[in-house]
């Protein structure tokens, strides 16, 4: 005769008992806490080794319990145990300092050079806009007034005009404030230049481009008021970590409309989460820039006793290394940080 | 069971585990828990950051930020997964997988709720959500998460407490359950109502007063038999 749910539970309790015991103990030693042994009612507490075999156990017993359709009461026992245990067995434990590490030294650059193409297209629909308008409203200053409108012309020239005074690329606020600005707006902004990429990519690209558009706009303005150096002399340092990010989140968010146009072998829904997973160093990656750029812009690129010479070379500087962190840092590795991703 | 929103997430083991999905409604009201906290939040943070005047307009920023981008992934992350009104409405985050939601599906899904957001009043997200099995939005679809219920609704439990009584006829499987069942949710009846169901099952159940070789008789009512039978069935002699 088969074996009956009584028999069932007397017989294999004892494992169960141990296995929660375990994962308590697993619980409470990740929260750092001592367990005493009487805490949990036994002497000894299953190791690591032994609550996955216990896993395996509790498994078989539920698909037993389940196919023999014992009462609901202990199949769902056996449910709640073994969905907990499944939780802390699968559980990624790949978080910590040296997986922070890792992400800033190989993760981060290494997916940025994997976008190349979508990042080459980001930039030139950045550079493009900024190039054609920056030349347009050189030859011809009325020319800004079709891409911004009278207001906004004339705060550009009282954050760097002549007017501009100790303060550069601002009308009011002091560091603080700007500091705060900054983070809240342009991290905001590049946020949503990579959701944006939902819709098939046009909105990153549009983003992007309008940005590059505005940034022709001033330039060419400031240029044509002879106001070159105050402006150049203030967008030089920290546009090496602003642009450099604002073009990332448009490449990452390109890839996501990418991914949704064109899966491939995947399903839409397959690719798109495989276009997430791949990005996510990116994303990481600009979110990070942004910060620097806003610390950089509201305590540094501001400040007008600065010879426009030293922060030339600053600037010149900051370029350099962030271009040399995105294009070489890791460069031998990344094949294999690539493959350990895809897997 | 086609109209019954439960998700299997098999593991390697192959074994099924259970998903209840959270439709709009608990998530849109812990949505407006959530920005109701963050709301009060930014006022009380308002109030002690503008007696510093520059600094404080500053922090004051970056905590609007804090609370617009952050506050989601960082309760996420955090053992609950769960933010503060999800809490309370007994809802939590984890991968569609079962497992416990990951870093960057987190960041990824709380970007995205700007694209669920579109064109105004979370009207792709809701279309979403309203359109899927699982209840996804946009974020949740490209991450691969899955907001839960985390207490499963367990009707059934343990059976009551009685004499067993060896049923009057052999027992089919299906049979077996259906008796099996009902006795587990015998507490969360009424004794009418018990009898009223056990007696669909009276052909199975041994006659009232029945008495076998001395021992106590069964119960008149049918409830108290189909109990006896259950516990006969689980193997108690």
């Amino acid at each position: 005769m088969a074996m009956t749910p009584r028999q069932f539970e007397a017989r294999y309790e004892p494992a169960w008992l141990e296995l929660e015991r375990g994962l308590n103990a697993l619980d409470a030693g990740r929260r750092r806490r001592k367990i005493r042994p009487a805490e949990t009612g036994a002497n000894e507490l299953p190791t690591g080794a032994r609550v996955a075999q216990l896993y395996r156990q509790c498994c078989e017993h539920l698909a037993l319990a389940r196919e023999r359709a014992y009462p609901v009461h202990l199949v769902a026992r056996l449910e709640t145990l073994t969905a907990r245990a499944h939780q802390r067995i699968y559980r990624r434990h790949d978080v910590g300092l040296a997986a922070f590490r890792h992400l800033v030294l190989y993760k981060a650059p290494a997916a940025v050079r994997a976008l190349r193409w979508h990042l080459l297209v980001a930039t030139l629909v950045f550079v493009l806009p900024t190039v054609v308008v920056g030349v347009a409203t050189w030859l011809d200053p009325h020319f800004v007034l079709t891409v911004v409108d009278a207001r906004q012309v004339h705060d550009f020239d009282g954050m760097y005009g002549q007017q501009a005074g100790e303060r550069l690329g601002r009308t009011s606020g002091d560091d603080w404030t700007m500091f705060g600005f900054y983070i809240m707006n342009n991290v905001g902004i590049a946020f949503r230049c990579f959701a944006a990429g939902l819709a098939l990519g046009v909105g990153s690209l549009f983003m992007v481009g309008y940005n590059g558009l505005l940034a022709g706009a001033v330039a060419g303005f400031l240029v044509t008021r002879g106001d070159s150096e105050r402006f150049f002399s203030f967008v030089v340092t920290h546009s090496a970590f602003e642009l450099t990010a604002i073009v990332l989140s448009g490449a990452a968010g390109l890839k996501l409309g990418h991914a949704m146009l064109a899966p491939g072998r995947l399903t839409r829904t397959q690719a798109l989460m495989r276009a997430a997973r791949e990005t996510s160093p990116v994303v990481f990656c600009f979110t990070v820039m942004l910060f620097v750029a806003a610390g950089i812009e509201a305590f540094w690129s501001s400040a007008a006793w600065i010879a426009p010479g030293v922060k030339y070379a600053v600037g010149g500087c900051c370029w350099a290394l962030v271009l040399a962190y995105l294009g070489l840092q890791g460069k031998g590795h990344d094949a294999a940080v690539l493959e350990a991703r895809a897997r | 069971m086609k109209l019954d929103t439960r998700l299997l997430a098999e593991t390697p083991e192959g074994i099924a585990i259970l998903l209840r999905p959270a439709g709009v409604v608990p998530r849109g009201l812990a949505y407006s828990l959530d920005f109701f906290i963050r709301f009060l939040a930014f006022g009380v943070a308002a109030m002690f950051l503008a007696r510093l005047k520059g600094v404080g307009t500053g922090l004051m920023l970056v905590t609007y930020f804090g609370l617009e981008w952050i506050y989601p992934i960082v309760f996420e992350l955090l053992p609950g997964a769960a933010t503060p009104g999800k809490r309370a409405m007994g809802l939590l985050v984890m991968m569609d997988t079962g497992l416990p939601v990951t870093p960057s599906a987190s960041v990824t899904r709380n970007l995205l709720r700007v694209a669920d957001f579109m064109p105004l009043m979370f009207a792709f997200g809701m279309a979403s959500m309203l359109l899927r099995r699982d209840f996804k939005r946009l974020g949740d679809i490209v991450a691969g998460t899955l907001v839960v219920h985390a207490e499963q609704v367990r009707l059934a439990g343990a059976l009551p407490e009685a004499q067993p009584l060896a049923p009057r006829v052999p027992l089919t499987r299906a049979q077996q359950v259906a008796i099996l069942h009902l006795a587990g949710r015998a507490r969360r009846l009424t004794s009418e109502r018990l009898d009223e169901l056990a007696t669909l099952a009276d052909n199975a159940l041994p006659p009232p007063d029945y008495a076998p070789g001395g021992t106590s008789p069964a119960p008149i009512r049918p409830g108290p038999r189909l109990i006896a039978v259950a516990q006969w069935l689980m193997g108690q002699r």
